[in-house]
């Protein structure tokens, strides 16, 4: 047994010092809460984001591992987020076919829910008392996450922060849009799928297509443009604000 | 495969270039995003090994958030100390955007409802 022990201890050295630890954590979690999704009948409460993010966080709580130290490893991850951006103009382009005929409503739709997710959260976290740091994580919250950290740098408030705003606000969105967009009474899948798009981006388009088609190809048209008009708009007003 | 990778990498590179140079205020690859959009209206299509790259990142976008997020755990005596502000702002926040822009939609299409 004793001989046994150092040796454990040593690979457990090198593993925790290499990027690796970091990214089987990671894709390990993913692939746990992908599975246990699945499993909830793709229930909208067992969101698979949400699981990975719980069991990374609680491993990493566990072993003491500090958080600067796990994202050493997993900014290989972090990394590609840039590249899914720029891989969304692949459904943008698709969508824009989708544009026609339906231009006005869908800007001006676009516009107002832009201008409100920014508003409502500012006010309310202000209103109840938020400190700067926190409210400056509301700013970018509801473009989608990669575009959300890349403007939060540029309006130089936490990249973190916000990423976990974003990702919360499409978890939240995934799961209560139906109810709400009932109750205001919204019948084509278009227009739903453009509102859960707008309002939750990613995750509340992978919701959306899960749902039905048409309201996925307009909810990844909701959420590209958002986040466009959002990375453009959002730095140009904290500029005029300040 | 490959191909749609380095296509998607260069629009990339694209973008970060031009937010370094000209167009500091917005993140670089978003302005690889608009000009991969251009190109592809130019070219009148998606060529299929972008479309394959594309398909797999948007199914997986998940995965990539997981890192920045777990900083929750950075943030949580933070964020614990304003739950209520955050969690009302959240909830609230998402509530009214979804039901503003579904409003506004309903408002304005001219189609019959279905």
């Amino acid at each position: 047994m004793t001989p046994a022990l150092p040796a454990i201890h040593e690979i457990w050295v090198y593993l925790s010092g290499s990027p690796l630890f970091a990214l089987i954590l990671t894709l390990s979690a993913y692939q746990v809460g992908v599975m246990a999704y699945e499993r909830a009948g793709r229930n909208p409460l067992a969101n698979p984001v949400a699981i990975a993010i719980a069991i990374v966080a609680a491993v990493i709580t566990a072993i003491d591992m500090p958080y600067a130290k796990y994202f050493e490893g997993a900014q290989f991850v972090h990394f590609l987020l840039g590249t899914a951006t720029v891989a969304l103009a692949v459904p943008i382009y698709k969508g824009l076919a989708a544009l026609r005929g339906r231009i006005v409503p869908l800007v001006a739709a676009l516009l107002a829910g832009g201008v409100t997710s920014i508003v409502s959260a500012v006010g309310i976290a202000k209103l109840l008392g938020a400190d700067a740091a926190i409210v400056g994580g509301f700013y970018a919250k509801s473009v989608t996450a990669p575009i959300a950290m890349g403007v939060a740098e540029r309006i130089q408030v936490s990249p973190t922060l916000t990423a976990v705003f974003a990702v919360t606000t499409g978890i939240l969105g995934a799961i209560l849009a139906h109810f709400v967009l009932d109750a205001v009474g919204s019948k084509a899948w278009w227009q739903r799928g453009f509102a859960v798009g707008v309002a939750a981006h990613g995750i509340g388009t992978s919701r959306a297509f899960s749902v039905h088609p048409e309201a996925g190809t307009y909810a990844s048209l909701g959420m590209g443009l958002h986040g466009v008009l959002g990375a453009v708009l959002i730095p140009v007003v904290m500029q005029l604000l300040k | 495969m490959v191909a749609g990778l380095v296509q998607i990498l260069l629009f990339q590179g694209l973008g970060e270039l031009a937010a370094r140079f000209f167009l500091p205020l917005i993140p670089g690859p978003v302005i690889g995003l608009v000009l991969l959009v251009l190109w592809l209206r130019l070219r009148g299509g998606v060529p299929e090994s972008v479309d394959v790259v594309a398909t797999a990142f948007s199914q997986n976008l998940g995965l990539l958030f997981i890192p920045a997020a777990v900083g929750v755990v950075m943030f949580w005596p933070h964020i614990r100390s304003n739950a209520l502000a955050v969690s009302v702002a959240l909830v609230a926040s998402v509530v009214a955007t979804l039901a503003v822009t579904a409003l506004v939609l309903r408002l304005l299409a001219k189609e019959p409802p279905e």
